[in-house]
This record gives structure tokens, C-alpha cells and sequence, in this order.
């Protein structure tokens, strides 16, 4: 069962399950709600999945390098605290704000990155450090005083206004990201390392290829992918507040493996990663039509995972 | 010449294990071939070949560690095949191999007593444990070593004492050496040494496997040579001369598959150029240098540094100290991504090629240019068109046999993967060739291609280090041969001098020069 990342016309299996999974899940939420398939319901989880999905494309790549980055709630939360004050405390404003979430992200990424690439400390480990750490700052930052952490008018507009034909601008985002995310992942050398590495570090090393610096980069995406999903979700919200990222952490890991992404690295598709993103949000907003708790949503997730775990997870990566 | 069968081999003693048409193989290489082999009970028994030549394999048969595919093994005249390793200890047979399986983290009274520890209600009785691993040590002649230390605390000598001791605390009644003393420090040696000969009279076999003749000669009643996979001879100690020995070893013939010399002729500043490179402890004082347009041998037995070398070259070691001089320019080396630059232009095509060359998983097209790609994009993009032409273009020069490109490299013969190792660094249009053992398990054809297209390389000047612990292709390939023995440049051999007798005492750190065999001996 290889995925087939070349021969184009052909979809790899784990993809063709989680968007037949896709339907499954309308089929079932379109009989607790008549609602569920409606073109209006639909725009607003396309909407919904937008957030998630930024982050799960940054996500997907430390993934496929055979990494994995959990400072993803902290992250995506100073990143949102960061654009609000900067855009509605600064003369910059909006493209203050944005240019100082990606910077953060950058940051972040880097930190990240030279943890797990250079001192060569797991990234599980490393990364739930930093969380831990963006998480201290965010309360030193904001432990004194309020912040300004209202969203602007303009953050709101990204996240949840219209412009085209009814379609949330966030979707647009989210499809921007996804081009640029899918392109660099099938046509550019940074995207076969990324692979390569996630397969066989050690030959790519031998390559002569920089290998700590495709890592670092790798992680740079997975930070700025978190602050700008940050950014979107104050938008949404109208302001940037504390653990705002804490229910994203295991939804973006989730789409991601749900897609098909080999969760030890080196092969999955993007469109997998798309797909697991609408999987995910479907199958929370089934689960709330069915009236199912906070609670059992998490069971339903978690068991998800472990079930597509099962299925895709144990195949052996490699061809001896 | 004593015919190889047990009876001749046992000076009269009983025998205690005996092998009898015994074949082995792996994949499509015969490790052995229909071998008959006998040890008895109070002798020190040394079995001697090249590498490859079915050693350790037996020995592997012997401790349970492989099952033979054909043939009976005897224990004391009764057929006795063994299920795995404990399987053999249980019946009396231990093996001491070179590389440890002694546990950093734990003790040595652990690690001594780690199959079967002194028990009281179930638990480990960790004092009787200690007491008895002392009086174990002290048996054996090593007072000193402190049965609390952790392993990771012992030096590598040390180490192999205790892996020694573990054996011992089995109560062996073969014990097998497996490369076990080369490892040990020169004050441990003699009481090693005479350790086994204490054991030796007290009625142990004890099966002896090492290159080092001068040691074997200290120890040894019996010698046993295997070639290829066959048990050629087994004679009583002093029956033989080294050389005798040497040639035994060897064998005679010598399959003619190479391509013919081309008349190297040094000109300009040579491609690689090495002083007094050191890495202790594994390499000293290396000086070597390759011109261009010429193939330079790597020789000697496994571990001498060979592989520490290219890998030093190739920017992987840190600490390297030396000088390094690429085409006259005096070059620092740092990582495999300056190795490759432009300025240094060097290629590796390392060991093991499943892990170190290639990517299993990802198709034969992006293992091809991995190492190239840069040289591939037009602004950020990979241009896929020039890639498929390029790809097509070396997959037709070296016949690399791939249905599909897009195929997963992984699904290649083994000569095949090899050949697409070499695609992509010749991609790189590299002039510093380094290989370590590039035909190691590959069919004789590609073989035969690999050594044509070396030479087609060289001849269009770049300088190839080749290792190869295949002595036919140092012989057949190369234009100068160097003998690494324990991180040294033992002995250049160039011209008519490179011949597998001189290899293999160059090999062995053999002192006395060794005479040319004369013709039809």
C-alpha cells in the first residue's frame, strides 16, 4: 500500500477512506438534523475547518519529517495575543499585527527547531516544553494588567466575514495556505527533503543535504501555520484569551493521521490532510447535532485516531 | 594434506561436537557448503579464514544462534540441533562474540548472573549474586573488577572480561571465542591467554576465533582453515608455516573480471590529499594520497578504521585532526553538505545502502537526484522535465534494470539499488570518489559494471578511494593498495606487489616480508 504522490490520476487509500468517511458522517448528522446538509450549514463548517486547518497544514509537515509538534495551543495563543496588542496598541495596526503573529510563529518554530534538529532532544518532548513555556509568558504577560486582546474589525472580517458568492473569506485563507503548503511539499527540494528525511534521515544526511536546517524549517511553518490559525480564531472570537489553543491540539494531529500522514514521517498526501480537516469538523458537529457532550466528543475523537492508527498506522514504512 | 573429516582433526581425544555436511546459506550467498567439522573435549581449537569465509557462521550453527538448511551437528554422539542461543547454553555451549551483549546500564554481577541470578523466594538474591560474581572474577584472575561498577563505568576491555565471565558463569562445556580477545587491552591479553589454557587442561573445548596468527600460535593445538564457505584443512599446531597457512586461506583461483589498467600517470595536484589525519582511537597518522585519475585500494580486516576514514573524509566525524587537501587546496570539511559543495566536489557511497544510500520507501526517480537537486530548480521549483531526462539518461548509462522510475527503490535487486547509489552521486559530477565496500552482496554481473564504470570515472580523472574487503577486487581494481591495520596505514602495496598473499599478511600485521608465491605452487 504505497501512496502515490506521482502517479496523480490515483488516490492513496487512507485518502479515499477518510473522504468516504466524510460522507458517512453527513449521511449520519442529515438524519438527527435537516439542517446538517443544507448549503448554509455547510458554508459555516467549511468556515469552522478553515482555523483548523491552517494549523493542521503546519502540523502536517513536522509530521512528515517524523517530528511532531505539541506546543501548538501556546503557540497559536501568544501568536493571537501578539497580533491583537500589536494591531490595536501599535501605529501598525492590521498588517502590524499579522506581520508580528508570523514572526512570533517564526520564533517559535525556530526554538522548536534547533530543540529537535541541532540538540537533538525528542520533539514530543521538546516541543511540550516550549507549550509549557508560551504558556508561563502568556501568564507573566498578562497576569499584571489587561491587554488590548480585542480582535480588530479587519480579523474579524478574515475569520468570519463574506465577500464571494456567500464563501467565508477564512476558506480563502485556508485555501491560499494549502496552495502554498501542497506546492512546496510536491515541487520544491524542501518538499522531497522533507519526505526523504522522514523516511531516512541518515541517507539524506549522507546526501550532502543540510538536514537540521530542513528540520528548522520545518518547524517554522508548523509555528507560523499556529499563529495565523491563531489570528483567524480571535477573529471568530472577537478576542485573543488564554488556552484558546488548548482544543486544537489533538483535532490537528488527528486530521492529519486521519488523512493518511504516516504519523512516524515520510509519506502522506495534503489532500489527505484536507480531508481529515473536514472529517474532524463534520464529525464534531455530528456529534453536537446528536447532542453528544464536550465529553463524548473527545472519546469519539480519541477513538478515531486509534482506529485509523490501527488501519493505516502499523504498515511498515519501508520495503526491505 | 589431512583431509578435512573429524577423525584427523581430534588428535585422538573424544569428540564433543561434530558437524557433518552441514550448508548454510543466505539469500543466494553460501555462507557454508557441505562442512564436516569435529572439536574435542581439552583442546584449544582455532579456525582461521578471510573474511566471508564461513567462520562465524559456523559458530553461529554451533551456539544455536542459526540453524543449518542441511546437514546433522553431533554433542557428544548424539545428533543435537538447537532451537536458539539458551537452547545451546543449556546443553554446555557458549559464545563470547566480538561485538558485546553486555548491558551499559546494569552491573557487572548483573549482567554476570542476567539469564539465571541467584533467586530466594522468587526475588533476586542480589548479595549472593555479589558474592558470587566476586568469587566468579577472582577464579578467573580478576580480583580488581568491583562486581557493583556499572558496565558503561569499564573500559572496552574490561567489558569483554566480563562478557567472558558471564559466558564462564554457565559453566561451559564449549566455549567459543568469536573475535572476542581483539578488543582486549595488552595487559589483559596474557591473563586471558592464560586463562583459556587453564580452562584448556581442566577438559574445556575452547573454539578460538581470530586473524591475529601471532595470537592463535600462543594458543592454539589445532588450526581449521575455511575458504568460501568450505572447511579446506585442519592440522595440529607448528605442522604448518604462516605463509603455508596464508596460502591455505587463499585458495587459488582467482576469477579474472576486472578492466584492464589504464597507465596512471601522475600529473598536476592530486584529487585527494590526506596528513596525518587522527581520530583516536580508531584512526593514527593517516597519510594518504589519491591522484587524479587514479583508483586507491583500502584494505586490511574489518574495523582497522576503514570505515572512520571515509566517513572522516566525507565531514561526518567532529573532532577529525589533520590535513585534508582537495586538488592542492587545502579544504576543512565539516559536514557531508561541504563534502558535496561545489569548492570540494566529493562523493560517498556508504555501507550499508538500505539505511545510509538510499530512501527504501521513495521512488528510484527522487533516490537519483536526492543529492543533485539544487542543480535541478529553476527559481524555488524542481524542474521536472530536465529531472526525467537527466534520470532517464543515467538509468541508461549504468542499465539500471527499473520497470518504473516512479517505483519505490526498495523494489530493486540488490545490484540494482547499488547502481542507483552510484546515479546519483555521479550526478554531482563529483572528482573525489569514496566507496566503502560497494559490492558487498552483489551479483557478479554488477559487480563486473561497477568496476568498469570505476575505472570509466577514473579515467576521466577522478581520484576513487575504493574499500573493499574483498581481496579480488583490491587485486583486480585498483592501482595502489593500502593496508589499514588498527587505525595505521600498515603497508602500501603497488604494482606486482599487490598480490592476496601480501595483502593477507599485511592484513594479519604478519612482520616478516612475505615471499612472492611462485608461479604453479
Amino acid at each position: 500500500m504505497w501512496p502515490i504522490r506521482l502517479g496523480q490520476s490515483k488516490i492513496n487509500p487512507p485518502v479515499a477512506t477518510a473522504f468516504a468517511s466524510i460522507v458517512v458522517v453527513l449521511a449520519i448528522g442529515s438524519i438527527f438534523s435537516r439542517n446538517f446538509l443544507s448549503i448554509g450549514y455547510l458554508l459555516q463548517q467549511l468556515q469552522v475547518a478553515s482555523f483548523l486547518g491552517v494549523i493542521a497544514a503546519g502540523a502536517m509537515v513536522v509530521i512528515l519529517a517524523g517530528h511532531i509538534d505539541l506546543s501548538i495551543p501556546w503557540t497559536l495563543t501568544i501568536g493571537a495575543m501578539t497580533a491583537t496588542a500589536m494591531a490595536a496598541g501599535t501605529p501598525f495596526g492590521d498588517a502590524g499585527g499579522i506581520v508580528a503573529a508570523v514572526l512570533v510563529g517564526t520564533i517559535v518554530g525556530l526554538v522548536n527547531g534547533v530543540g529537535a534538529a541541532i540538540l537533538r532532544v525528542p520533539s514530543m518532548i521538546f516541543t511540550l516544553g516550549v507549550n509549557a513555556v508560551l504558556d508561563g509568558i502568556v501568564v507573566l504577560y498578562t497576569g499584571g494588567f489587561a491587554p488590548r486582546n480585542a480582535a480588530t474589525r479587519f480579523m474579524n472580517r478574515i475569520a468570519v466575514g463574506r465577500s464571494i458568492l456567500d464563501i467565508p473569506n477564512a476558506v480563502f485563507v485556508w485555501i491560499g495556505i494549502s496552495l502554498i503548503v501542497a506546492f512546496m511539499l510536491r515541487r520544491t527540494p524542501f518538499g522531497r527533503y522533507i519526505y526523504a528525511i522522514g523516511n531516512s534521515e541518515g541517507s539524506v544526511y549522507l546526501s550532502g543535504i543540510n538536514t537540521r536546517l530542513v528540520l528548522i524549517g520545518a518547524f517554522i511553518i508548523s509555528g507560523v501555520g499556529n499563529c495565523l490559525g491563531g489570528v483567524l480564531l480571535a477573529g471568530y472570537a472577537g478576542q485573543a484569551y488564554q488556552s484558546m489553543g488548548d482544543p486544537y491540539l489533538l483535532p490537528a494531529i488527528a486530521a492529519v493521521v486521519l488523512g493518511g500522514t504516516n504519523v512516524l514521517g515520510g509519506s502522506g498526501t495534503y489532500l489527505g490532510t484536507v480531508a481529515g480537516v473536514l472529517l474532524i469538523t463534520l464529525l464534531g458537529s455530528m456529534l453536537s447535532v446528536m447532542q453528544i457532550a464536550e465529553a463524548g466528543r473527545q472519546i469519539a475523537y480519541g477513538v478515531a485516531i486509534v482506529v485509523m492508527l490501527l488501519a493505516y498506522g502499523r504498515s511498515p514504512r519501508r520495503r526491505e | 594434506m589431512t583431509g578435512p573429516d573429524g577423525a584427523a582433526g581430534t588428535i585422538g581425544r573424544p569428540v564433543l561436537w561434530e558437524a557433518r555436511g552441514v550448508t548454510k546459506r543466505y539469500g543466494g550467498v553460501v555462507a557454508l557448503e557441505n562442512v564436516d567439522f569435529a572439536c574435542s573435549a581439552g583442546s584449544i581449537h582455532a579456525i582461521v579464514g578471510e573474511n566471508g569465509a564461513g567462520k562465524s557462521t559456523l559458530v553461529k550453527i554451533m551456539a544455536g544462534v542459526v540453524r543449518p538448511d542441511a546437514g546433522e551437528t553431533w554433542l557428544e554422539g548424539r545428533p543435537a540441533t538447537f532451537t536458539g542461543p539458551a537452547d545451546a547454553a543449556a546443553a554446555g555451549i557458549s559464545c563470547v562474540f566480538q561485538e558485546l551483549s553486555v548491558l551499559p546500564h546494569l552491573s557487572v554481577a548483573d549482567n554476570i548472573f542476567i539469564t539465571n541470578p541467584p533467586r530466594r523466594w522468587g526475588l533476586i538474591n542480589v548479595t549472593a549474586q555479589r558474592r558470587e560474581a566476586e568469587s566468579l572474577l577472582a577464579m578467573l584472575g580478576w580480583t580488581d573488577i568491583n562486581p557493583r561498577l556499572k558496565i558503561r563505568d569499564l573500559s572496552l576491555s574490561r567489558r569483554q572480561i566480563v562478557e567472558i565471565a558471564k559466558m564462564m558463569a554457565r559453566r561451559p562445556k564449549i566455549l567459543i571465542l568469536d573475535e572476542a580477545t581483539s578488543a582486549l587491552a595488552a595487559e589483559d591479553v596474557g591473563k586471558v591467554f592464560n586463562l583459556l589454557l587453564r580452562l584448556r587442561d581442566k577438559g574445556m573445548t575452547i573454539i578460538y576465533i581470530s586473524h591475529r596468527l601471532n595470537e592463535v600460535d600462543r594458543l592454539a593445538d589445532l588450526y581449521s582453515v575455511f575458504r568460501n564457505g568450505r572447511h579446506v584443512d585442519t592440522f595440529a599446531k607448528g605442522s604448518r608455516t604462516h605463509h603455508q597457512i596464508i596460502r591455505l586461506m587463499i585458495g587459488r583461483n582467482v576469477e579474472r573480471l576486472f578492466p584492464p589498467r589504464s597507465r596512471y600517470v601522475a600529473s598536476g595536484p592530486p584529487g585527494l590529499q590526506i596528513r596525518n589525519l587522527n581520530w583516536p582511537p580508531r584512526l593514527a597518522n593517516i597519510s594518504l594520497t589519491v591522484g587524479c585519475g587514479e583508483i586507491v585500494g583500502l584494505g586490511g580486516l574489518e574495523g582497522q578504521g576503514q570505515r572512520e576514514l571515509l566517513l572522516g573524509l566525507f565531514g561526518v566525524l567532529r573532532q577529525l585532526r589533520g590535513t585534508v587537501e582537495i586538488g592542492g587546496q587545502p579544504r576543512r570539511i565539516g559536514s557531508p553538505a561541504q563534502a558535496k559543495s561545489s569548492d570540494n566536489r566529493m562523493a560517498l557511497i556508504p555501507e550499508d545502502r538500505k539505511t545510509e544510500g538510499l530512501v527504501l520507501s521513495l521512488p528510484v526517480f527522487e533516490n537519483i537526484t536526492l543529492a543533485s537537486l539544487r542543480d535541478l530548480t529553476t527559481g524555488i521549483w524542481i524542474d521536472r522535465k530536465e529531472e526525467a531526462s537527466r534520470v532517464d539518461a543515467i538509468v541508461q548509462q549504468l542499465q539500471i534494470k527499473v520497470g518504473n522510475v516512479a517505483a519505490p527503490v526498495g523494489t530493486l535487486s540488490g545490484g540494482n539499488q547499488q547502481k542507483v547509489v552510484l546515479a546519483k552521486w555521479l550526478l554531482t559530477d563529483p572528482r573525489v570518489i569514496l566507496l566503502n565496500d560497494p559490492t558487498r552482496g552483489i551479483d557478479i554481473g554488477t559487480k563486473h559494471e561497477i568496476y568498469q564504470l570505476l575505472r570509466n570515472i577514473a579515467d576521466e580523472g577522478a581520484a576513487i578511494l575504493f574499500y573493499s574487503t574483498d581481496y579480488d577486487e583490491l587485486i583486480g581494481c585498483c592501482d595502489r593498495v593500502l593496508i589499514l591495520y588498527e587505525g595505521r596505514i600498515a603497508r602500501e602495496l603497488t604494482g606486482s606487489d599487490i598480490t592476496e598473499t601480501n595483502i593477507v599478511a599485511a592484513s594479519l600485521n604478519v612482520h616478516s616480508p612475505v615471499p612472492a608465491v611462485a608461479a604453479g605452487e
